[in-house]
């Protein structure tokens, strides 16, 4: 949800969904305006729903605190386990649902202890048919107009371009089961903070489950070795944008192969957060500002051109994939990348992969600094993964279906998450002596059961190898999220964006591109800008300013 | 025109007698330069390469690990230490194992029953007593021009309740319209006396099918054959719409893994890329059988191809 929104640029998702709009009015729009009264489209804003009431965990103790902000807590070890879901709570019924997946499929069903496990404490079975993030849109799209919509679905923000009309048409409003105190029949989705919950509201009610993540994708990584060499022990130091020019510089020596900077599209979110340039927009008194009409923007795109043209940047990086991004990190090519802080934890986590490239290489979260020597700014844009719907069904199975949630929500510390994340215990992991899940070798393709995309509780920061791996991160999240500012449109609904936005900012996109890679000027991105207010910007503005003053 | 200038030119001579002459020996009978022979060589060396080099990188980048990956820039082409270890990855579960079964049966079945199917249609719409055959042929035409979308097609795979069965994955694309007229037209060139013969003998269509034409029809069957083969084979887009995760053929495995090491989008990386050498593990688990089966396919390949660009 908030994951999938940055300034400018299509993702390929972001394609697909305009894609599949055709498909979606053309062949689903006939059933959904036939369950009911059609719905125009309308800007909608989110703040009027009735929220569910936030009820913390009490008694887990954590080694690093976290915060009501939603700073993460941190674990060096798992906590003594409890169980948090006492009932099963389906009666021997079958859930459908459609989600995501990320890498191979797991073990079938008949072959998968960990899936066989699960479903035993369920009461009941989960067909789960997932497919990759950029094949969802098709298959959802599909499903959607072939009438055959699951229990549960997944909305990523960017699969169904007309949410409100289908959220109204074939999702269960899911307020008068959650919303106030209402969801104290399910602790442990009480226990997930409002922040997550604000993205679950459309048109004023509840209408899907948050998949929490640790609010802030982060600004990119370092190699902490380079860095060291040239006197810099951690990027926060990093007086002002000419200070951190100098830097770049010593850290540039292409006779030896090293670069300091390269990552697919520039990286240029680490960028974004050191000129502090909005979370997509900006509002101020009710008006919005798109982040690439302001002079942050600029300033970001000339500071990049000249880098560019400085040669800091790997010549030709910013078509890389991200496995070439990867490797040139890991490799000692590039002294710092943009990629999302999730991929610093795990078994192919920068955290390990670097020290395992080279053993004295280290991996660090970038920490960004302002550019003129004051604070910087960044972005609250990993709030949730995704959300997801229920489908339209009688209060029985909505209940059912709810209980599958609060069970898959189960927290960190609970049996129930140690199942779902790391199986059976003696067959697909081992305690060692500290008290920590060790998986074994056949674990991983029993336990990427999509489970975590249909519903989830609120993250925290645990890696059983290294203690050194929790502190970085949980700093890393000290000091990112408070610098954080949100999407002020992230929970409104602008049809117009909906359906063209992508296609109204990909010439921005673009002409910056061109600007920093020498190929284009300023002044032609002032121009693309410029295009893209007459073309349908000031549309989407005024629509979500109509949404926040509702 | 033709008599008077034959008999302008000397008496004809056998190639062999030209061959001694030496000057009049037709061109591709004359031997090369040495020069020429070596430009020939290297063409072929450096296609040779072009070709070869790619397959050899993955299988190499499959035996390596991360680490000389990296410092390889993504490519390896002589790994230092070999190991297996990617394959032990992705063969540990059965995952894969599995999906490679999957999609070796889906790959046989489906390309016996498209060649049958194919070659049962093509041999009716060559009869020209057929009733009805031209608006049978125009109808399989038809849908060369104009393939059903994703949707209607879904929805007839669901109203044939095929979903999640492997016949979804074999009966939308049991026949193709392009190889239909290419056994057409290779069933209609065949010498029309041949069938007036059988029939007069006393042979029906099926027999006359089974015992005369498909024994001559062999490179045909072979091209055609081939054509689905790796169709199915590659096939993904039906299995990822149709199946669930438990039944996806290999090409969809492969898939999910390559995925992950695409160009990012604008969203939040949700996992850590797995290793490059995982990705080609899988390429080359994937490649395996069609490098096995095509040497066996390949002189019915090549002669196929003759037989369609000489007769149309």
């Amino acid at each position: 949800m908030t994951a999938v929104t940055r300034p400018t640029g299509v993702s390929r998702r972001s394609f697909l969904s305009v894609a599949s709009l055709g498909a979606l009015t053309l062949f689903g729009a006939g059933a959904l305006t036939g369950c009911g009264t059609k719905t125009e489209y309308a800007a909608s804003n989110a703040d009027s729903a009735l929220l569910p009431k936030y009820t913390p965990f009490k008694g887990l103790p954590s080694d690093l605190p976290g915060t009501a902000e939603g700073i993460p807590a941190g674990f060096y070890k798992y906590p003594k386990p409890f169980k948090s879901v006492e009932k099963a709570p389906l009666n021997g019924t079958i859930i459908t649902a459609i989600t995501n997946i990320f890498g191979p499929p797991p073990n079938a069903r008949d072959k998968n202890t960990a899936w066989q496990a699960v479903e035993k404490r369920l009461g009941g079975k989960v067909d789960i048919s997932a497919v990759s993030s950029d094949d969802y849109a098709t298959k959802f799209n599909t499903m959607v107009a072939g009438g055959d919509l699951p229990d549960m679905m997944l909305n990523d923000g960017a699969a169904i371009p007309n949410i409100v009309e289908f959220l109204e048409a074939k999702c269960a409003d899911l307020t008068p089961h959650l919303g106030g105190d209402k969801i104290s029949d399910y602790p442990n989705l009480a226990a997930i903070p409002e922040i997550f919950w604000k993205d679950t509201v459309q048109a004023g009610k509840l209408y899907s489950l948050p998949i929490p993540r640790n609010l802030t994708g982060g600004s990119g990584f370092y190699n902490a070795t380079f860095l060291e060499k040239v006197g810099v022990k951690n990027t926060a130091e990093i007086k002002d944008k000419d200070d951190f020019y100098n830097v770049l510089k010593e850290l540039t020596n292409p006779s030896a192969n090293q670069w300091a900077l390269g990552s697919t599209k520039f990286g240029l979110t680490m960028l974004h957060h050191i000129f502090r340039t909005p979370n997509v927009w900006r509002e101020s008194g009710g008006k919005m500002t798109r982040s690439f009409e302001t002079e942050e923007y600029l300033a970001v795109i000339e500071y990049a051109a000249k880098l560019y043209k400085d040669g800091l940047y790997v010549p030709g990086s910013e078509g890389w994939t991200k496995s070439q991004m990867v490797n040139a990190f890991i490799g000692g090519k590039v002294a710092m990348i943009y990629d999302g802080l999730p991929a610093f934890t795990g078994p192919t986590g920068y955290a390990r992969s670097l020290p395992g490239a080279n053993k004295d290489y280290k991996a660090a979260p970038f920490i960004p600094f302002g550019h003129d020597g004051g604070k910087a700014q960044t972005w609250l844009d990993n709030i949730n993964v995704a959300t997801v719907m229920l489908k339209k069904n009688d209060d029985a199975k909505l209940k059912e279906v709810l209980g599958l949630a609060n069970f898959l929500a189960s927290p960190f510390g609970s049996e129930e998450y140690l199942l779902l994340n790391y199986g059976v215990e003696g067959q697909d992991y081992t305690m060692n002596a500290d008290g920590n899940p060790i998986a074994s070798e056949n674990a991983l393709l029993n336990t990427t059961v999509p489970w975590k995309y249909l519903a989830a509780p609120q993250q925290v920061v645990f890696d059983p190898t290294s203690k050194t791996t929790v502190d970085l991160l949980h700093d890393a999240y000290s000091k990112l999220i408070p610098l954080g500012v949100t999407n002020p449109c992230e929970t409104l609904f602008s049809p117009k964006d909906a359906t063209e936005g992508n296609k109204l900012g990909q010439p921005v996109s673009d002409a910056a591109t061109a600007a920093i890679a020498g190929r284009g000027t300023i002044d032609q991105l002032k121009t693309a800008i410029a295009d893209w207010k007459k073309n349908g910007g000031d549309v989407i503005r005024s629509e979500y300013e109509a949404a926040f003053a509702a | 025109m033709t008599r008077l200038s034959s008999t302008a030119v000397a008496p004809r001579l056998s190639i062999r007698d030209r061959i001694r002459r030496g000057n009049e020996r037709p061109v591709w009978m004359e031997k090369p330069k040495p020069t020429t022979q070596v430009v020939k060589a290297v063409a072929l060396i450096v296609i040779c390469f072009l070709a070869i080099y790619p397959l050899f990188a993955v299988l190499a980048t499959s035996l390596s690990s991360q680490a000389e990956i990296a410092a390889n820039n993504g490519l390896v082409v002589f790994p230092k230490a070999p190991t297996l270890d990617a394959y032990r990855t992705i063969f540990s579960g059965g995952v894969v194992t599995d999906a490679l079964v999957r999609s070796l049966l889906i790959t046989v079945i489906g390309t016996t029953l498209s060649i049958a199917v194919t070659v049962a249609m093509a041999y009716g719409l060559t009869r020209r007593d057929l009733v009805g055959g031209k608006f049978f042929l125009m109808l399989a035409l038809f849908t060369m021009l104009f393939s059903p979308g994703i949707i209607p097609s879904f929805l007839m795979v669901k109203e044939m309740g095929l979903m999640n069965s492997y016949a979804a994955l074999v009966l939308p694309t049991l026949m193709s319209a392009f190889n239909l007229v290419v056994v057409r037209s290779f069933f209609m060139n065949m010498p029309q006396e041949l069938f007036e013969a059988a029939k007069i003998d006393g042979a029906g269509d099926f027999r006359i099918l089974i015992q005369m034409v498909l024994p001559l029809s062999k490179g045909v069957i072979a091209v055609v054959g081939l054509f689905y083969g790796v169709g199915y084979w590659n096939a993904f887009f039906n299995a990822m719409l149709y199946m669930d995760s438990d039944k996806w053929p290999l090409s969809m495995i492969l898939r999910q893994y390559v995925l992950l090491g695409q160009p990012m989008g604008d969203a939040v990386a949700e996992i850590a890329v797995p290793s490059q050498a995982i990705q080609m593990a899988v390429v080359v688990v994937s490649l395996i059988p069609v490098v096995i089966v095509f040497p066996f396919l390949q002189k019915f390949f090549t002669k196929g191809v003759l037989t369609g660009a000489i007769k149309g």
